[in-house]
């Protein structure tokens, strides 16, 4: 590749900040505390970052919910079962297959958000579900950003063979059709799991899901990542390191990747979002989390077989999916409009 | 600039070759049940079983079965495990559909995209430009198959408004072929729409504080002219390689779930389907025409971007 | 500036309005009217229907799914075949291409029939007895999943070994001239003439060749015959012309003219295209989500009926827990019935019997109050069940619940997992896909503990069913006796009652052995499933409708309203 579109950071480093914040007349604050203040002017931004911690929160408390409330697990199903609701009996899944619609807290809180098909609780379910795809979307993200790290910074700093090696494998991750690979991992691990040595993983774990979204989005972070290596390469703080004897992997990790600390932070939001909005997909073709474990991805496959008689099964969970990826994509600008409001930076789809 | 053409497609089909090799491991070596079992049908005894192992070639090693199978594709004798039907006839039959569905939604995004793009840039801060993002962000958080399945239902079931998914053959009735597309176009569109018009919005953001730009406004040139001619050609520079790369993204993948969602049976869809049954042909015949596809577009969008850039073109 | 923002947005606005009024333009647009009057039935006319999938085969010899044994009916017969009638009646068997039914020897092994005169395909060519012979060579030389009920016959195995296409079994005689045949059985086999009555058997031209037909399939003797098959999309049935000239008695020619059969996905989407018109008929019943509506609203083109079918769940006998029979009982106990029926959408009619309704054998009291295990209409008896199971020491034992991804198995897999776990079982679901659930199920190598199972009838005789659970029919692979059932008390029943050609003599005996199948908790029946009859409205419902017990909707009695 000879030159990179539009991919790259312009962030330059210590010089750049000071410039900055000579603009500023911010004397002595540092690039960190710079963006810091910056962002907590961006109301909008802090809005939305609030309601994703607040999305975490809610969903982390699903236990709390199903033990007091609801008083039912995210897989125990209803069938036959009834409830009471204003004195009057009613059966959580009609003769006719039909469940029971929201309650809200007319039972008290049992079936807030109604029954599914199976006659679980759907607010239950929701919560569990969020666990479900916020923890892949976290940890995918971690992983992406972890390995997108490595082999960037060993591929722009080494040069040479090793980054035409690393770059090649980026290549093929990168032109393989992401959902077609995403999904034919996910069928085939789930049926029959995942043994790599000692290692043994079920089918229906979350590992798998995780480990293939985390995967599949390396090409997207480490590109950028090598082009910024490549450039940090040459500044005179790296040469003075080199000069003073440092090896390359001290220089690696207190030249580069310190510098390296915005651009994978407003990555690191910017994949939480799409790792998201992938395990849903991969959950929808069926391909992500199994049953009977909820997602939000699952929760929306499942809705939409009852779009007609349940429509509310398919519409909330995917109203979570557009605040929680919202909430990430707004957090995400404003934090890269604070760090360096010039910066570049994109996740290509 | 002949030299660096040579070896950008070179380098293609590289990657090709690897694309294939992993697809086709993936699913050989991970367990996944006997294609040959599969394939007997009901109630079959061992001979049958054994027979068809013999024709289909499952008792050589993988290294011949690939090969085998790579010559299959290329000369379209590549039948797949479950319904024993050509491969490259159900990808031929699904070519259009697809393309279709990509095309649209690519000119429908980049129209709607370069007009709130430009809307944007010009009251950048104002109520409308906020407005316009917020539109545009909650586009791209939407899951395409979440707001494709509830269009369809909604618009196209219960109101009536537009058909209820499916696919009508150009051939057969120009306007309900584009009918039938207006609502998985815009799904499709939906999820980029938000961020292309903010690309453009930034892109153009920029091109006006250029000098450039001040010495067109100083020549005495029109606010319009200036728009058009200037301002706009330099920022769609970026945006179109990048809706090269999208483009092929599209094809390779995004097509997927919205063909799923409205049933338009092209590509995308036929991938999912065989991925689902493990139908290792198709899904090699499917994955290759997907990475092809990738491939090619990166390809041309870095041969483009290279001959504009001089030290490259002058290599 | 402002001007050039407004402007995009006018073209914009322009653009849309364009698609709106191009969409308005269009509406459903089905072709063909119905014919003129004259008789019950109105003549004429093309209707569009809708299969979820595409048929496994679009040939006789091959084809073993609903998909494709319901159009195939009518374009191709057998020498036996079943009165076009609904229910009991339609389990009659009549003669088809013969003349008459079998003349069955003493011992039952030798069956004669003659072919009738002046018979032709519909291609014009002239049908000879030596077709016969043919056409059950084609079954076994394409190793058909029927073969295995022609093997039976004298000479067949030979046949099959020796792997050639044009060698002889021994087992069939035919005479062109006069149009005999007559078929060998190596031992007596009460349920052949229903065998001979199967799709498999039925006669197709001697210059067929020895391959799948899908894409161009023969010409065949029905009311019917096949114009176009394009995998995958669509494929059409005409009436066939040189049937209308010469019907056989009791096989009526097609109302209808043409009869397109497109494959659709979707369920939900069938059934709202049958709802608007769009579509004439859909094959399967519409999805649990619009039934409520359909029978609302649209009662006068919706009929369900009962069908000849099991819906249970395996217990393989080989594989702990359920090699202990106290906790195959405790499953019994267990298991709630009347919710499974629910997730049905009241499709599955609660029940206890192994042997279906329309099936010799089908006990009435056994489905309600003579179960084993309480009523399957009420609610199930958890408590029993949990007791025994941890009498048995396996409470908290790890449970993989087998099925597959077609609706609603994969809800009915989740809820049965949901069940076992009730019961003190650590249970989780494992769907596989549909194209490959049997076949995994039915490989002793993956040692499926229990799973999702069901039995449409191939032909309304016991054995049918019964080789279900027959210790004999265990296989290492493609086992259709999935829970590996052996016992020798029923194994030999069933081999007696076979022989039996008369059925009404053996029926309280394979009531008996019904009874004690299900009294030894070796499966877990839970009900029968109902299909349905789902028109638009520009079919006759009221006058034009069979559903046929063995083949399903009766294409030929179908016909549209009079204009």
């Amino acid at each position: 590749m000879a030159t990179e579109p539009a991919t790259e950071t312009t962030l330059q480093g210590p010089a750049a900040w000071e410039q900055e914040a000579e603009r500023e007349h911010v004397h002595g604050l540092g690039p960190w505390r710079l963006g810091f203040r910056r962002l907590r002017r961006n109301r909008v931004a802090l809005f939305f970052g609030f309601l994703f911690i607040l999305l975490i929160l809610v969903c982390a408390a699903a236990p709390l919910w199903a033990d007091n409330v609801a008083k039912t697990g995210p897989t125990d199903g209803h069938l036959s079962d009834t409830i009471q609701v204003d004195g009057e009996t009613k059966n959580v899944v009609g003769l006719d297959g039909v469940p029971i619609g929201p309650q809200y807290m007319k039972a008290d809180g049992k079936f807030f958000l109604g029954a599914d098909g199976n006659g679980r609780d759907i607010m239950v379910r929701l919560l569990y579900g969020g666990r479900n795809s916020l923890f892949i979307g976290l940890t995918a993200a971690l992983i992406t950003v972890f390995l997108s790290i490595i082999l960037g910074v060993v591929s722009g700093y080494f040069r040479g063979s090793t980054d035409a090696v690393i770059r090649t494998l980026l290549d093929i991750l990168w032109s393989f059709p992401v959902i077609i690979l995403a999904t034919a991992l996910g069928v085939a691990l789930a049926l029959g799991g995942l043994k790599i040595g000692p290692l043994t993983i079920a089918g229906d774990s979350l590992a798998i899901p995780i480990l293939i979204i985390g995967l599949v989005y390396v090409p997207y972070m480490a590109r950028p990542v090598r082009g910024q290596v490549m450039s940090l390469r040459e500044k005179e703080f790296v040469e003075a390191a080199r000069a003073q004897g440092a090896g390359p992997i001290r220089i690696m990790f207190s030249e580069v990747i310190p510098n390296l600390a915005s651009t994978m932070l407003v990555f690191f939001t910017l994949l939480i979002a799409n790792a998201v909005l992938l395990e849903a997909a991969l959950s929808f073709l069926g391909a992500g989390v199994q049953p009977p474990n909820p997602s939000w991805g699952t929760m929306i496959e499942e809705g939409v077989d009852r779009i007609a008689t349940a429509p509310h099964l398919a519409i909330v969970p995917g109203i979570m999916l557009v605040l929680t990826v919202l909430s990430l994509n707004v957090f995400g600008d404003g934090v890269r409009d604070a760090l360096d409001p010039r910066a570049k930076v994109r996740l290509e789809r | 600039m002949g030299r660096f053409i040579v070896r950008r497609v070179a380098q293609m089909l590289f990657v090709m070759f690897a694309v294939s090799i992993l697809t086709f491991f993936i699913f050989n070596v991970i367990p996944n049940g006997d294609p040959a079992v599969r394939m007997a049908g009901k109630q079959p005894t061992e001979s049958q079983i054994e027979a068809i192992r013999e024709e289909w070639g499952f008792n050589d090693n993988i290294f011949v079965q690939y090969t085998t199978t790579m010559k299959k594709v290329f000369t379209g004798d590549l039948l797949s495990y479950t319904t024993q039907l050509p491969v490259d006839e159900e990808i031929i039959k699904g070519l259009p559909r697809t393309f279709a569905l990509a095309v649209g939604a690519a000119l429908l995004w980049m129209f709607v995209a370069i007009c709130f793009g430009l809307y944007s840039a010009v009251k950048a801060g104002k109520f409308a430009d906020r407005f316009l993002t917020i539109i545009a962000l909650i586009g791209i958080s939407m899951p395409v198959f979440w707001i494709g399945a509830l269009m369809n239902y909604y618009l196209g079931f219960k109101l009536g408004w537009f058909p209820n998914g499916g696919y009508v053959e150009f051939s057969e009735d120009p306007v309900d072929w584009a009918y039938h597309l207006i609502l998985p176009w815009t799904a499709l569109a939906i999820l980029f729409i938000g961020f292309y018009s903010r690309v453009l919005r930034s892109n153009v953001l920029d091109t006006i504080n250029e000098d450039f730009v001040r010495t067109a406004r100083a020549k005495g040139l029109g606010e319009r002219q200036i728009m058009v001619r200037h301002v706009l050609r330099n920022s769609m520079i970026p945006i179109v390689t990048l809706w090269g790369l999208d483009f092929g993204a599209v094809i390779g993948g995004g097509a997927i779930l919205t063909e799923t969602v409205f049933d338009l049976q092209g590509v995308g869809q036929y991938a999912a389907e065989a991925v689902g049954q493990l139908d290792v042909p198709p899904v090699l015949a499917t994955t290759m025409f997907a990475a092809f596809f990738i491939v090619l577009l990166n390809a041309i969008v870095d041969i483009v971007y290279a001959y504009l850039d001089p030290r490259i073109r002058l290599q | 500036m402002a001007k050039l923002g407004r402007r995009a947005l006018v073209l914009l606005v322009a653009c849309l309005s364009m698609f709106v009024i191009a969409a308005c333009g269009d509406d459903d647009d089905d072709g063909g009217g119905g014919g003129g009057g004259g008789g019950e039935a109105t003549k004429g006319g093309s209707i569009t229907i809708s299969q979820t999938s595409q048929p496994d085969y679009m040939d006789p010899a091959l084809t073993y799914t609903v998909n494709g044994i319901e159009p195939l009916w009518l374009v191709y017969t057998p020498l036996i075949t079943y009165a076009h009638e609904e229910g009991q009646a339609g389990s009659k068997l009549i003669p088809g291409l013969a003349e008459a039914l079998p003349e069955i020897s003493e011992d039952g092994t030798e069956y004669k029939l003659k072919l009738r005169d002046g018979l032709k395909y519909s291609d014009g060519s002239a049908v000879k007895a030596s077709d016969f012979e043919h056409s059950i060579k084609r079954v076994l030389n394409l190793e058909s999943g029927g073969s295995a009920f022609y093997l039976g016959i004298e000479g067949a195995q030979d046949y099959l070994d020796a792997g050639k296409a044009e060698g002889d079994i021994s087992g069939i005689t035919t005479d062109d001239q006069t149009g005999d045949i007559t078929i060998k059985l190596g031992a007596p086999d009460g349920s052949f003439t229903h065998v001979l009555g199967m799709w498999f058997a039925a006669l197709v031209p001697s210059d067929t060749p020895f391959k799948n037909m899908t894409k161009d399939p023969p010409p065949g003797v029905g009311a019917y015959m096949v114009t176009e098959s394009v995998p995958n999309r669509q494929f059409v049935l005409k009436r066939n012309p040189e049937y209308d000239k010469n019907p056989i008695d009791g096989v009526p020619a097609a109302n209808i003219d043409t009869i397109t059969t497109k494959i659709v996905k979707s369920a939900q989407r069938q059934a709202q295209d049958v709802i608007s018109g769009q579509l004439d008929y859909m094959q399967d019943p519409p999805p649990a989500d619009i039934k409520p509506e359909v029978k609302a609203k649209y009662s006068d083109r919706y009929a369900e009926y009962t069908t000849a079918s099991t819906y249970y769940f395996f217990m393989n006998t080989r594989v702990p827990p359920f090699d202990d029979p106290k906790v195959r009982e405790a499953v019994n106990w267990g298991v709630d019935k009347p919710g499974l029926a629910r997730l049905f959408a009241g499709e599955v009619a609660p029940g206890c019997s192994f042997l279906p309704p329309g099936v010799p054998g089908f006990d009435e009291a056994l489905d309600v109050d003579d179960c084993p295990w309480g009523n399957p209409n009420e609610p199930p008896d958890l408590e029993k069940a949990r007791t025994l199971i941890k009498e048995a020491g396996v409470d908290g034992m790890d449970v993989t619940v087998y099925g597959n991804n077609d609706d609603p198995t994969n809800k009915v897999t989740e809820a049965y997992a949901d069940m076992l776990t009730k019961m003190g079982f650590n249970a989780k679901p494992k769907i596989l896909d549909g194209g490959v659930y049997f076949q995994t199920i039915g490989n002793q190598k993956t040692k499926a503990q229990t799973g999702f199972a069901n039995w449409f009838q191939d032909f309304p005789h016991p054995k049918n069913f019964m080789f279900l659970i027959d210790g004999k029919s265990i296989q290492p692979t493609n086992n259709q006796n999935f829970g590996n059932v052996d016992d020798p008390e029923i194994t030999k029943g069933i081999a007696e009652l076979n022989q039996e050609p008369d059925l009404t003599k053996a029926e309280d005996q394979w009531k008996d052995l019904n009874n004690k199948l299900v009294e030894r908790a070796w499966i877990v029946p839970y009900g029968h499933r109902k299909l349905s009859t789902f028109f638009s409205e520009r079919m006759d419902f009221d006058n034009c409708r069979i559903f046929h017990p063995v083949y399903f909707n009766d294409y030929s009695s179908w016909c549209l309203k009079e204009q």
